[in-house]
């Protein structure tokens, strides 16, 4: 039987202002990360359709299904890639719902809960059907130092105000998927949450069962993999 | 170019590297001031590491807004369609071994 943890803190407000700085000094740049995207009902709602689903009712059921399966297939789906196969972890993530309703204590968000069988068995169904295969080294792509602790390949080229003007919006989208779809499982798992869904790295530990200090390490070490696919999709070092 | 390598030696707390590990924590504002102020010191001297945090915060940027599958109707139908069976077929179950155990 699964165990549910309370959450901290509100979920639904997720947000984290990022700074750049730049040559000429600080300036606020990104408000949020997908946060935007995620609404849901309000605590009440959501409880009474719990005890309803709880007593068996299947317009309760399908309410549950109607709000949050949007979401669950979207994250099922960039982590699996194949249709047949989300349709497949969503089905069993909603049949596990409907059969273990009673089990929900409460303590934690259902959304945590959903999330949390939805990543489950998309990495389990990888995991048996062993259908991650394209899986690459992240070294290559990480930046590298001296000894002394500079950067090893200097200067570092800022490429990030001529990315849009040198990628059709569609080329860089098809890089990023294909970028995103060599990362572990686990690690494509953290990123989704965080950068596509706006999760908080608290949110994304008690939905993977990673620690926080896990979570920030594969989601940074992601992202500079990631950085350096596209430093070197734009003929750069990714160093 | 070593001339600028020793002054940001001399100038800074950080090194690069050190910079490249806080800059996870630095974009969620999770750094002590102390920390923080050491990290924009490195920044105010050291052309590399504003170049590397910008294109950092750039992959963030794109990386979010990359197109994800909806869910399309004909699948929603199709799961659906799958799970009411199944609450059928277990509502009949228990129809049927209500009215066994009764009997």
């Amino acid at each position: 039987m699964e165990t549910f943890e309370p959450m901290t803190g509100p979920t639904a407000s997720v947000e984290t202002e990022f700074v750049a700085v730049t040559a000429g000094g600080l300036e606020p740049t990104l408000r949020g990360r997908a946060s935007a995207r995620r609404k849901r009902p309000s605590g009440k709602d959501e409880s009474a359709l719990i005890e309803r689903l709880k007593a068996g009712d299947q317009e309760a059921f399908e309410a549950i299904f109607d709000l949050y399966s949007p979401k669950l297939y979207r994250v099922a789906q960039r982590i699996l890639g194949e249709v047949a196969d989300t349709q497949e972890v969503i089905q069993d993530v909603f049949w596990t719902v409907y059969r273990k309703a009673k089990s929900f204590r409460g303590n934690s968000q259902l959304s945590t809960w959903l999330y949390r069988l939805t990543i489950n068995a998309a990495l389990g169904k990888i995991r048996r059907e062993k259908k991650h295969s394209k899986e690459v080294e992240y070294e290559e792509y990480l930046p590298k130092f001296q000894e002394d602790g500079h950067h090893l390949v200097r200067p570092v080229v800022d490429w990030s105000d001529t990315l849009d003007e040198k990628f059709a919006k569609q080329e860089l989208q098809g890089l990023l998927s294909a970028a995103l779809d060599q990362l572990k499982p686990l690690d494509k798992s953290v990123v989704v949450l965080s950068d596509l869904e706006g999760m908080s790295d608290k949110e994304i530990a008690k939905t993977t069962g990673l620690t926080v200090s896990a979570v920030k390490t594969r989601l940074h070490r992601a992202r500079l993999f990631l950085r350096g696919k596209l430093a070197v999709h734009l003929g750069y070092s990714a160093a | 170019m070593a001339k600028r390598k020793a002054a940001t030696k001399a100038l800074t707390n950080k090194s690069c590297r050190q910079i490249s590990d806080l800059v996870f924590d630095y974009l969620n504002e999770k750094l002590t001031p102390a920390t923080k102020r050491d990290f924009e010191q490195h920044l105010s001297i050291c052309p590399d590491c504003v170049s590397f945090l910008n294109t950092y915060k750039k992959t963030v940027a794109v990386t979010s807004s990359v197109k994800v599958e909806q869910l399309p109707p004909k699948v929603r139908e199709n799961i659906l369609a799958f799970l009411r069976k199944r609450i059928r077929r277990i509502g009949a179950f228990l129809i049927f071994l209500a009215t066994y155990l009764a009997a």
